[in-house]
């Protein structure tokens, strides 16, 4: 496996901890997050019972704007929108269609878009969000860390902001300050505060 | 009395008719047929001296013909959750690998299987389990887990079980109290496919297990044998109630070592069932109990030893 930064798995049970290695690593490399993910900690304890993830991500991927995918070429009537990949096709209509109306929108055919001139939000279109890769990205790291865990803890938590990501999950309740017995130490073992 | 063993024969669609002809004629038992494009599956079971000759019979046509331990079984694999995001589980490896020594396998995913303190076993999966012949229990990672959870997820199982889990072979046999008929170490929770050698070697040591767990049963059942070999009866009731061939289930009759599953609904075939004759003067009735299947709206039927009968067919 990875070419992550830091990867550790720890638990009491020398033959979990290497499963869960096998697990983590085929999990992450199954959803495509080894390059998104620098370092991870995973700490399993079945007798507590307890499983804590926590780690760094590498980078955010930033918004998706117009201009990366689309030429946007102004004419005097009309403005073209020269759709160069297909990949956020429908979120930008979704867009569009909200801007200017569904019936001011034309698709001529699948890699054109046609848009009326002169109207409101004309100007800064090239720089139009239209998708947040980051968004899914979180859910996407989140939901990898729940595919890992051991399918019997369902009660759990997790955080992911600025880079720093931990899921904590337990077959019981979790007590209240799990995050400052649990989690804090783990991230001081990868040198990071959270 | 010629002994029949389970063997698999494998060859082509072409004049695979003729191989079956000839089980037939040298008084063997086809158990299963499968056709999948050119290929051609048969589980049967044939007359131990005669395999030589139907080997070279079959050489011709390209076909062989290989023994199959688990060929006349009918094998629960045990899963605490058959979960979406847990897939590939291996229990479907397990399942498959099993189908591929002969058996037939059934998956059953438990509802309240997984976790160590909740996990528990309704009545019907209990049932269900309970009209198998030996069940695989696939359990997880954590010997901590495997000590507390397998009690409850065995609770008044009768059948043989074979324990698979990641803890080596001698960790299982400590912490599963009381003994079950098998264990298997080293096979946990994977993610992924079983493709490397010594995972395929695990797989190979499941088979033998489980055949060694069902020997013993077999060798139980020459003591008192039962009242009619069960492919015989099948191959009675496919002949007999022609609705079987209707059924569109890969298996319409599955045979196990002590009875049949009869994929037709209880309520409007069990007395047609019942009362089929099997030789002169003896129906299914007198030699086996005919009773409701927890399994979907099935027959399932359980022929009864000799001891109990006095009938041999």
């Amino acid at each position: 496996m990875p070419p992550l930064n830091y990867f550790v798995v720890e638990s009491p049970d020398e033959v979990g901890r290497v499963a869960y290695e096998r697990i983590a690593g085929d999990v992450l490399q199954d959803l495509d997050l080894i390059k998104v993910i620098d370092r991870l900690h995973i700490y399993v304890d079945p007798k507590v019972p307890i499983f804590v993830a926590a780690g760094l991500l590498r980078h955010m991927p930033r918004a998706i704007r117009i201009a990366d995918f689309a030429n946007v070429n102004r004419g005097e009537n009309e403005i073209v929108l020269d759709i160069g990949d297909e990949t956020y096709l429908a979120p930008l209509l979704q867009k569009l269609w909200i801007i200017y109306g569904k019936e001011h929108v034309d698709q001529p055919d699948r890699f054109t878009v046609v848009l009326p001139v002169g109207m409101a939000g004309d100007e800064d279109l090239d720089r139009l969000v239209v998708a947040d890769p980051s968004e899914t990205l979180y859910k996407d790291v989140i939901y990898a860390l729940q595919y890992i865990a051991p399918e019997g803890f369902k009660v759990r938590r997790q955080y992911i902001r600025e880079g720093k990501f931990y899921y904590v999950a337990s077959e019981d309740t979790l007590p209240t300050d799990i995050v400052e017995t649990m989690v804090v130490p783990l991230f001081e073992k990868m040198g990071v505060t959270l | 009395m010629t002994t029949l063993v389970p063997v698999t024969y494998k060859g082509g669609v072409y004049r695979h008719d003729e191989i079956m002809d000839l089980i037939d004629d040298l008084g063997g038992y086809i158990v299963q047929k499968h056709v999948m494009a050119q290929d051609v599956v048969l589980q049967s079971f044939v007359p131990r001296d005669d395999i030589e000759m139907i080997r070279r019979i079959a050489k011709p046509l390209a076909g062989e013909v290989v023994e199959a331990p688990l060929v006349g079984t009918e094998i629960a694999v045990v899963s605490p959750s058959l979960e979406i995001h847990h897939l590939p589980h291996i229990s479907c490896d397990i399942a498959e690998y099993l189908r591929r020594s002969g058996a037939k396998t059934n998956m059953v995913g438990l509802a309240r299987g997984f976790g160590k303190r909740i996990a528990n076993l309704n009545d019907e999966e209990r049932d269900v389990i309970n009209e198998h012949d030996l069940a695989v229990y696939a359990l997880g990672n954590f010997e901590e887990c495997i000590r507390q959870k397998f009690p409850a997820l065995r609770r008044e199982i009768h059948v043989p079980i074979v324990v698979t889990g990641a803890p080596d072979r001698e960790t299982l046999m400590q912490v599963i109290d009381p003994p079950v008929e098998g264990y298997v170490g080293g096979i946990g929770r994977i993610m992924h496919r079983f493709k490397r050698p010594e995972e395929l070697g695990k797989l190979d040591e499941l088979v033998d297990e489980v055949s060694r767990a069902l020997d013993a049963r077999r060798d139980a059942l020459a003591k008192d044998p039962l009242s009619v070999f069960p492919p015989r009866l099948m191959a009675i009731i496919e002949e007999q109630i022609h609705e079987v061939s209707m059924l569109t289930h890969p298996t319409p009759v599955t045979a196990q070592m002590e009875g049949l599953r009869v994929k037709l609904p209880y309520d409007s075939y069990a007395d047609d069932v019942r009362s089929l004759a099997v030789a002169e003067g003896v129906t299914v009735g007198d030699i086996a109990d005919v009773t409701p299947s927890r399994m979907r709206n099935y027959i399932l039927i359980r022929i009864k030893p000799f001891s109990e009968t006095r009938i041999l067919v």
